[in-house]
């Protein structure tokens, strides 16, 4: 079976948009993936004008959010480090048994990898004096700054939002099938790369 | 056999997808069937109805229009078309202009523009195909994983296009707009103008094979919604006033402009929307007829259980529909939607263009304009403050003289109940069992309004009346049209609780609070009320209460209850309670005496109005 991979566009994002950002691509993956009966919630964005869609389960959240304070931890360690976070999925195979391993084998096939570039906050550059223009509140010109940042991330965000959409659209034969009683696919996430 | 079998099962797939999708997308667009999808209580997986658990994705109850729809478009060969219009109403009419010149509201000009247009198809273009035993083996259930998967994406998608934000926003109870969202459902529509085109972005769906077909989900949408400039209303809350005529604290001396027709009194927001079409604004039969939003009822699902890789189908469960705030509307949207989606109209009748219509689509915004528009019943009035609650004959004279009192005109059905029964109107009992209700309502009108346990709805009202009854929990001022509907109207009462807040056909003062106050104020209260009238109604009444007492049968004949100057004169109760103890006199000396006290009684009411007395020379 093909494992299909997906490398989502790099977002440039500060660290405390860290949690939300990973949080709304996770569980968009994530409800795309869980096919088994859900009940659609609705998850708003603090920070962005944004709706992602979550499927509701308690555990899986909650796994999500462990495994993105790791990610926040690393990247407290590393700064301004370009860093990937991998959401795969597989399938549990049972290999041969042999005398020494009866070990399970997974079969990924579908793998997500998110591209943060985490920066620091520009520091506010303070007026010179050769400056002829008229000085102007540096808290005014940082907050317009901040918005448009702002809003550029959140473009950003959301074209990954839709290539996740465009990605499950378009590849869907190598979905396994549909367990009775499973809501959604083995999954794990990982921290596979780290950029210098 | 096999084949099918597996037909059967792929058409069943093919009709739930669109059932599926129309739920989804009417949810994540149209604010009330949202509202009320948020409201449900939400049970538990487990608990999840089976004709919920299609494609797994769980929504909630559909609306019964949702039903009647997908009951419409059946044929599964025929596209379904999904506009979701934005309706844009000007800005110089305010709700509160709306309620109280309905008819500009009616007729007030508003810009509908088709924000998104999903089409749903099941492209069947290799019917002749001959499928092999290969295709067609577990096809199904590849195609029902795949339209599992079609469904989710196009699930966050609709969180992701503009129209999503002015859902939300629309959505919201703290605050209106002059903007609407409504849907049209049809299996044709009309091509975008070359303007709209160029504003208009299109996404198809990947199809998902369903042999021997494939279904289609596209959608074209406006990029950007920034020249809908959502503009807020100043909406009155919808706070139930608390004082109105009728309520035991209301100062009964207070007034209520009783002419020209109507005046509400209380408003619904719309956040507590939606309102109601205008009954007068009926989409033509032929039309698929402009959808607002429908209160969900009970789910009457038509198939059978979706395939979760189980075998027999199991029967739904057919539970009786619900009503809401919205039963007005449903009331008068059934008829209208049972015209419009009604198979052959579908198949037969012109394209619907909103540019070319006639009439102004059957949605409203804001207040409720058309509930105002009919609101004939009676308007708030003035209750008399009665003599005393034996004095029945004021009673008559209020209500043939209603103008002289502002009393409500009687309504037609009363003035019929009274002529065949001597009994208290139900209308009346009705009247009070609201007073009662409202002194525990609370104060604000949104519990009511999403109270849907409420209202019960009967199917059978579909039948176009227009029933105050239930509108008035969502809007206490909801009008109902003066015809034979209020018979049946006031079948529906004795049915239920709620009924128009002014739906009175008499007053019956014997039985009101104030009526069996029997302490001297009263009787100050009574002579203050008489005094504009005159000193020659106030004779003529006390001419009228002589009148009485010397008919009246004597209670004792002991002299000294003839004492007008006691402590129990004080009150005209007292005055009354005296003269009982008055007997016919058999002389003309008992007469003089008996004029002599009826004088002195005279005087003492009069006295205690303020008048001066004049006394004449005793007899």
């Amino acid at each position: 079976m093909n494992c299909e991979v997906c490398q989502l566009k790099e977002l440039e994002v500060e660290h405390f948009e860290i949690r939300e950002v990973l949080r709304c691509i996770l569980h968009t993956i994530v409800f795309h993936r869980a096919l088994g009966l859900v009940r659609p919630k609705d998850v708003d964005l603090e920070l962005f004008e944004i709706t992602y869609v979550q499927c509701g389960d308690v555990e899986l959240e909650k796994k999500i959010d462990e495994k993105i304070d790791q990610f926040i931890s690393w990247v407290e360690k590393h700064p301004n480090k370009k860093s990937q976070i991998c959401l795969s999925f597989y399938e549990v195979k049972s290999k041969q048994p042999s005398w020494f391993t009866n070990k399970t084998e997974r079969l990924y096939w579908e793998q997500w990898y998110a591209n943060l570039n985490v920066t620091q906050q520009p520091k506010q550059h303070s007026s010179k004096s050769h400056l002829t223009k008229v000085v102007v509140d540096p808290g005014e010109s940082a907050n317009e700054e901040r918005s448009s940042r702002r809003a550029m991330v959140e473009a950003s965000l959301r074209e990954v939002l839709f290539q996740i959409i465009k990605f499950v659209n378009e590849k869907k034969d190598h979905v396994p099938p549909i367990s009775e009683g499973v809501i959604y696919f083995p999954y794990e996430i990982t921290m596979p790369r780290k950029f210098q | 056999m096999e084949m099918d079998r597996e037909s059967g099962k792929l058409e069943q797939i093919v009709s739930q997808f669109r059932s599926k999708i129309l739920h989804v997308i009417l949810n994540s667009r149209i604010p009330s069937l949202h509202h009320h999808y948020q409201q449900q209580e939400p049970l538990s997986l487990a608990r999840v109805r089976k004709s919920d658990k299609w494609f797994n994705l769980v929504l909630g109850d559909r609306a019964a229009a949702l039903e009647n729809l997908n009951f419409s478009l059946r044929n599964l060969l025929d596209p379904m078309i999904i506009d979701i219009i934005l309706v844009h109403h000007s800005s110089c009419s305010s709700s509160l202009d709306n309620l109280y010149t309905p008819s500009a509201a009616v007729g007030s000009p508003s810009d509908e523009t088709v924000i998104e247009r999903w089409v749903v198809q099941y492209d069947c273009a290799r019917v002749n195909a001959t499928p092999s035993g290969a295709d067609t083996s577990s096809s199904y259930k590849k195609t029902y994983k795949k339209s599992i998967i079609l469904l989710r994406s196009l699930f966050a998608q609709m969180r992701l296009l503009p129209a999503y934000r002015i859902f939300r926003q629309l959505s919201s109870l703290s605050q209106t707009y002059n903007v609407d969202l409504v849907y049209k459902v049809s299996s044709f529509s009309h091509p975008f103008s070359r303007e709209e085109e160029g504003a208009m972005k299109e996404y198809s769906f990947v199809p998902v094979e369903a042999f021997p077909g494939r279904l289609c989900v596209s959608v074209t949408y406006r990029t950007t919604l920034s020249d809908f400039n959502l503009e807020p209303l100043v909406s009155l809350p919808s706070n139930i006033i608390t004082d109105y005529v009728g309520s035991p604290t209301t100062d009964p001396m207070r007034s209520f402009p009783s002419e020209k027709g109507f005046h509400a009194t209380s408003f619904s927001i719309r956040g507590a929307r939606p309102p109601s079409p205008s009954p007068f604004q009926r989409p033509h039969s032929w039309s698929s007829g402009f959808h607002k939003g429908l209160p969900l009822m009970q789910n009457q699902s038509l198939a059978g259980s979706p395939p979760a890789y189980r075998t027999s189908p199991k029967p739904y469960d057919v539970v009786s529909p619900q009503s809401d705030i919205y039963g007005n509307r449903i009331r008068n949207r059934l008829p209208t939607l049972q015209q419009a989606t009604a198979y052959d109209e579908y198949q037969l009748s012109p394209p619907f263009s909103a540019s070319a219509s006639p009439s102004p689509p059957a949605y409203l915004s804001g207040a409720n304009p058309v509930v105002a528009h009919h609101c004939s019943e009676t308007a708030p009035v003035t209750i008399p403050f009665p003599l005393t609650g034996r004095n029945s004959f004021h009673l008559s004279l209020n209500s043939s003289d209603p103008s002289r009192h502002s009393l409500p005109p009687l309504s037609p059905r009363s003035s019929k109940h009274d002529a065949s029964s001597q009994e208290s109107p139900s209308g009346i009992r009705s009247y009070r069992k609201l007073e009662a209700l409202r002194a525990g309502e609370s104060p604000s009108g949104l519990s009511i309004n999403y109270s849907a346990q409420k209202m019960v709805r009967d199917t059978k009202d579909d039948s176009g009346r227009f029933s105050g009854l239930l509108s008035s929990s969502g809007s206490p001022r909801i009008g109902f049209s003066r015809s034979s509907s209020r018979l049946s109207f006031q079948d529906d009462m004795d049915d239920c609780e709620f009924s128009c807040p002014f739906d009175v056909d008499d007053i019956d003062v014997s039985d009101s609070p104030a009526s069996q106050n029997v302490e001297g104020k009263k009787a100050l209260d009574f002579t203050a009320q008489s005094v504009p009238v005159g000193k020659k109604s106030q004779d003529a009444a006390v001419g009228m209460l002589v009148h009485m007492l010397r008919t009246a049968p004597p209670l004792r004949q002991d002299p000294s209850c003839y004492s007008t100057h006691s402590s129990k004169t004080v009150g005209y109760e007292g005055g009354v309670g005296t003269a009982s103890g008055f007997f016919m006199p058999c002389k003309t000396a008992d007469a003089l005496e008996e004029l002599k006290s009826y004088r002195e009684m005279r005087d003492l009411l009069l006295s205690k109005s303020g008048t001066r007395v004049v006394r004449k020379e005793e007899m």
